[in-house]
């Protein structure tokens, strides 16, 4: 009579499942995710790429780095003829003001570049991604927590209401020059970013019917934030993350660029002091390898996040990921699924609570 | 329903002065940075300084925080924004160069809609085939370039093969009187079309920097609205009508997506204002973006009290072009009520 | 008998998802002649839906794709007709109306503004100012009325709104005669005062009243054939009947075909001329309405209607199907329904019955079709 096997199987009382498997589970969707998008895959490859050749960088540098012990102990000790000269094949970017060879330096600038990104992103995340929560999260007009919110999102507006560079520019100014100095001013301009984008996936996760029925069934708020709040929230904020990386690096190197000397030369090895050494003064079509070869590595590095982060957003913004899931969705087809009704009739008309850019 | 003409009075009236606070805040924090934060200041602000001048400035920042404060509070609201090292005065400076960078960012903003919008439009038409690809890959490029690199590859390699110039608002000083300050609109003011004409070339290549380099925003968030307004019914209804193709996107469904994109022009104009920092120091436009530029210590003459204003212009700037994307949106989208 | 309005031959339809290609829409025959309410009835991701969108190609082409068949409008194969030329079929060939009708109105247009596009889109169309479509071999006409006041050759204005179209809209109706049909179609939906509402928005009027005039606006260009694609399944039951009622009295006025989908047998019942039941993409069952309730000649139907929770007192447990709906990326081999059907033998798991051939007359001679392999027992089962 009825054949259990080609019905879709009702659904059981869901055992717990062990953490590798859901970690398998998210590896091989993350997987997925990739393949679905040639771009996203693409910056995928170069990410790991890149990551992969600082790594090496770090801890093996004689491997990539053609002119590593000369460039090591920063003193150099050649010939002084060889002060900016052309790519040629001993050196293929060529050598810049301080008679180094670009490619070592270039290569050897990759860990530090990307370890500052990193840096700056990571902080700025915890930092405005805490702030972020709370203001979401114990939002309650008229309690502490409302009141709480409240500051937090008026200081969050007034840090806002500053272009990024200008307010970067001018930290520096104040603390004076030096790389953490930069690091300092870039973070304090990019943590309230943050704020926002948590508060407001926060918000957006607060009223869903889940969450009221846990509360409803008595889950401590605490493990609500933690447990459905915050694995909402985890996914936008991964794919801003990862898109930081790359505008975070450009923001750097061009506050390096602007105010020269902010950042030493040629000790440590910057992209942004790089350009900022070869100052506006001299004549770009003399030396323009000097310009080239580091504006290139910027732009790859920071392409190469982007692209992997513009595709991921794809998949894990909830407001894209519905629109798309025809090409990424398990097997069921969606014909009859029902449509994004009412999603955009449902949404507050708030304003933007999402920050968007840098 | 909640929307008559007064009701916008009262909107507006009520999104202005929820701004106050945020003004307040804007020069608070303006004060924090540049008095109270400061490492040492004075021998990076009055490099090559005199001693007498380097003592006066330290007097200056030993006074107590709260006298700094007032100094500085009364300066700013009193339109006393202090000089340049050179003896220039800040204020007249600044507002008669904050005109050409407002061009510069509405010319650019003007590209921005006018080529990204239907870059997403089509983006999202054929989401996740070769178009969308490509779009993509044009705008994560922007992205990816700094505002210099961009600025550079374009007056070396783009202006001589597309004879366009490179620096300043004209070729020559226009023999006309120059009432707004904005190039192309003072020329066609007095009637002179080829000083217009030349303003304009001028203002291509600045501008297209500046747009090519943020037009992610408005293409992103273009594609993403469109893409959650496409499978929408009241689209099939629309194309059930029998209306083309094209009338059906642009019509239609983007109506509705614009009214998430407009509300990206807040953040859209932060990150113009930024641009224009470098884009005017390198194009040689007489902007506040060149200035800022200068003031910072770009070229070797930082100027305190000109940083210090220049960074409050660009805050006041950038709130009140969220306060009109705030308000654009009321306007918009007819679900909002106004109150 | 006159040529049907519609006739759907051997329709495939498929989507290409991630693991594949699905057949959502699998072999699907039906003919809707002039003047009748043709039902379809299924449960939720049978493919009703997925059908009723295919016929005017309304599914986005690349995830879908019509992978056989025809779909004969007017004597026209709308599977091979061009996709810019679609517009033309569709408004004063075919009309639709859709189930959310929150959705289904553009919500950041007005409500006049929407009803007389497609009012307009109608007068340009007789006024010749617009191609139309006529069916048969030779579907499209292109041919130009002159226009005396302009000696100019209009170029093809295919986008209302054109310059061209500007000109021409001087020998047409004016801004006065366009308001006034309009408040006529919105009259002839039952709309008391119609006047108040031409400057609402949709989100300002209530469920009821946005499918009104989502009706007012499918039949104000004179469509041959209307589908319906579940209009009454988001209204509540006292609105669904206004709107039944209304759709009723519509058809008797404007002796148009309907294509009526909904999962809702009651509403069907009340409708339908015709009834056709699908089950996993397939049509397994198709006749006069009155005879597919009295005889169901499907162990799917007798199931469905056995279900209906009225039918039955207030004793004993309700009497589902057992089972339910396969994927249709993991079908069951031969009939896809035989996993739940309690007149399944070792034919029905390797043999798929063949679409509807197996045919009855009723007594006024009638086709009654189903498609199983012992149609003769349905009657049979409790």
């Amino acid at each position: 009579m009825a054949d259990p096997e080609h019905t879709s199987p009702e659904s059981p009382a869901r055992p717990r499942t062990r953490p590798w498997v859901s970690v398998a589970r998210a590896l091989r969707g993350f997987y997925r995710v990739l393949r679905a998008n040639v771009l996203s895959f693409v910056g995928f490859v170069l990410v790991v790429a890149i990551v992969t050749v600082a790594i090496v960088v770090v801890l093996a540098p004689h491997l990539l780095v053609p002119y590593g012990a000369t460039q090591e102990t920063g003193v150099y000790s050649g010939p002084p003829t060889l002060l900016r000269w052309p790519p040629s094949f001993a050196h293929p970017f060529g050598t810049d003001g301080a008679s180094l060879d670009l490619y070592s330096e270039i290569l050897l600038a990759l860990p530090l570049d990307l370890g500052i990104a990193l840096a700056i992103a990571g902080f700025a995340l915890l930092a405005g991604g805490s702030l972020g929560l709370i203001a979401g999260f114990f939002d309650r007009p008229g309690s502490v927590g409302g009141y709480t919110s409240a500051f937090i999102l008026r200081t969050t507006d007034v840090f806002l209401a500053f272009p990024s560079l200008l307010l970067g520019l001018a930290i520096v100014a104040a603390l004076g020059p030096g790389l953490w100095q930069v690091m300092v001013a870039v973070l304090l301009t990019w943590w309230p970013y943050y704020v926002r984008l948590v508060r407001g996936e926060v918000l957006a996760v607060k009223h869903l019917p889940y969450v009221t029925a846990a509360r409803a069934a008595g889950v401590s708020e605490r493990r609500i934030l933690l447990r459905h709040v915050l694995r909402n929230v985890l996914e936008p904020v991964v794919v801003y993350f990862t898109l930081d990386i790359g505008t975070v690096l450009v923001t750097f190197s061009t506050i390096a660029f602007v105010i020269p000397g902010v950042v030493s030369y040629p000790r440590p090895p910057e992209w942004g002091s790089m350009l900022s050494f070869f100052n506006l003064n001299y004549p770009i079509s003399q030396y323009w390898w000097e310009v080239l070869f580091p504006s290139l590595a910027i732009f790859v590095t920071a392409l190469a996040f982007s692209l992997l982060g513009d595709g991921l957003r794809d998949v894990l913004d909830p407001r894209t990921r519905r629109a798309l899931v025809e090409s990424v969705a398990a097997p069921n087809p969606p014909p009859e699924a029902p449509e994004l009704a009412g999603t955009a009739a449902a949404n507050p008309s708030e304003g933007a609570s999402m920050p968007e850019g840098s | 329903m909640g929307r008559s003409p007064g009701d916008l009075a009262i909107f507006v009236g009520r999104r202005l002065v929820q701004l106050l606070p945020v003004l307040l805040g804007v020069i608070i924090l303006a004060f924090v940075v540049t008095h109270v934060a400061a490492i040492d200041p004075c021998p990076r602000w009055y490099p090559k300084a005199s001693p007498s001048t380097l003592a006066l400035c330290e007097a200056q920042f030993r006074a107590p925080i709260p006298v700094q404060f007032e100094h500085y509070f009364t300066q700013l609201l009193g339109g006393n924004w202090g000089t340049s090292q050179l003896g220039s005065p800040v204020l007249p400076a600044i507002a008669t160069d904050a005109p050409a960078t407002l061009e510069l960012v509405l010319a650019a903003l003007l590209l921005m809609v006018v080529i990204g919008i239907p870059m997403g439009v089509v983006a999202a038409q054929y989401a996740g085939r070769w178009p969308d690809h490509l779009v993509r890959v044009f705008y994560l490029s922007g992205w990816a370039t700094p505002t210099y690199v961009g600025a550079i590859i374009a007056v070396v390699y783009l202006a001589h093969p597309l004879g366009l110039p490179t620096s300043g608002e004209y070729g020559a000083p226009p023999p006309f009187p120059q009432p707004t300050h904005l190039s192309v609109v003072d020329a066609l003011l007095a009637g002179n079309l080829p000083y217009a004409a030349d303003a304009v070339d001028h203002l291509v290549l600045p501008a297209g920097v500046l747009a090519f380099i943020n037009m992610g925003i408005a293409t992103r968030m273009t594609r993403a609205s469109m893409l959650e307004v496409l499978p929408l019914d009241f689209v099939k209804s629309a194309r059930m009508k029998g209306l083309s193709n094209l009338v059906v996107l642009y019509k239609h469904a983007l109506r509705n997506a614009l009214i998430t994109t407009t509300t990206v022009l807040g953040v859209t104009a932060g990150e113009l204002l930024a641009g224009t920092v470098v884009i005017e120091e390198v194009f040689t436009w007489p902007g506040i973006g060149a200035y800022a530029f200068q003031s910072m210590g770009g070229t070797g003459q930082p100027n305190f009290d000109g940083a210090i204003a220049v960074v409050v212009v660009f805050a006041i700037g950038v709130v009140l072009a969220n306060l009109i994307a705030d308000i654009l949106y009321g306007i918009l989208d007819p679900r909002v009520e106004w109150r | 008998m006159s040529e049907p309005v519609l006739s759907v031959e051997h329709l495939s339809v498929e989507f290409q998802v991630a693991s594949g290609r699905v057949r959502a829409v699998d072999d699907v025959s039906l003919t809707i002649p002039s003047g009748r309410v043709v039902g379809i009835v299924g449960e939720t991701g049978c493919g009703k839906s997925t059908l009723a969108q295919a016929i005017p190609r309304l599914l986005p082409e690349p995830p879908a794709r019509i992978a056989a068949g025809r779909v004969v409008f007017r004597g026209t194969d709308l599977v091979k007709v061009p996709r810019g030329r679609l517009p033309l079929v569709r408004g004063t060939g075919i009309g639709m109306i859709f189930q959310e009708p929150l959705n289904s109105l553009n919500p950041a247009v007005k409500i006049y503004d929407q009803v007389a596009e497609a009012v307009l889109i109608r007068q340009w169309r007789e006024a010749g100012v617009l191609p139309t479509f006529r069916g048969g071999p030779n579907p499209f006409d292109y041919s130009r009325r002159p226009l005396p006041e302009t000696a100019t050759v209009l170029s093809r204005p295919i986008v209302p709104g054109g310059p061209a179209v500007e000109r021409a809209r001087r020998r047409l109706p004016g801004r006065v005669e366009v308001r006034r049909e309009v408040l006529d179609f919105l009259r002839l939906v039952r709309i008391q005062d119609p006047e108040t509402i031409l400057d609402c928005y949709p989100h300002e009027l209530s469920g009821g009243m946005r499918q009104r005039i989502m009706i007012a606006m499918a039949l104000s260009e004179r469509p041959s054939l209307l589908i319906a694609d579940e209009p009454t399944s988001a209204l509540d039951v006292t609105i669904q009947a206004q709107v039944l009622t209304l759709m009723k009295e519509l058809i008797d006025e404007t002796q148009a075909s309907i294509l009526f989908i909904s999962h809702d047998f009651g509403v069907i019942a009340e409708i339908a001329d015709d009834l056709g039941v699908m089950y996993a993409g397939r049509l397994v069952e198709f006749g006069p309405v009155a005879e597919v309730f009295r005889s169901p000649r499907h162990p799917y139907t007798k199931g469905l209607l056995r279900a209906i929770p009225e039918r039955y007192k207030s004793e004993g447990p309700l009497a589902a199907i057992p089972g339910s709906v396969p994927s249709l990326a993991r079908l069951p081999p031969g009939c896809r329904y035989h996993p739940r059907c309690p007149l399944a033998q070792a034919v029905c798991r390797v043999d798929p019955p063949p679409v509807l051939t197996r045919t009855a007359e009723t007594a006024e001679g009638e086709i009654h079709r189903s498609a199983c392999h012992f149609t003769e027992g349905v009657a049979g089962l409790p």
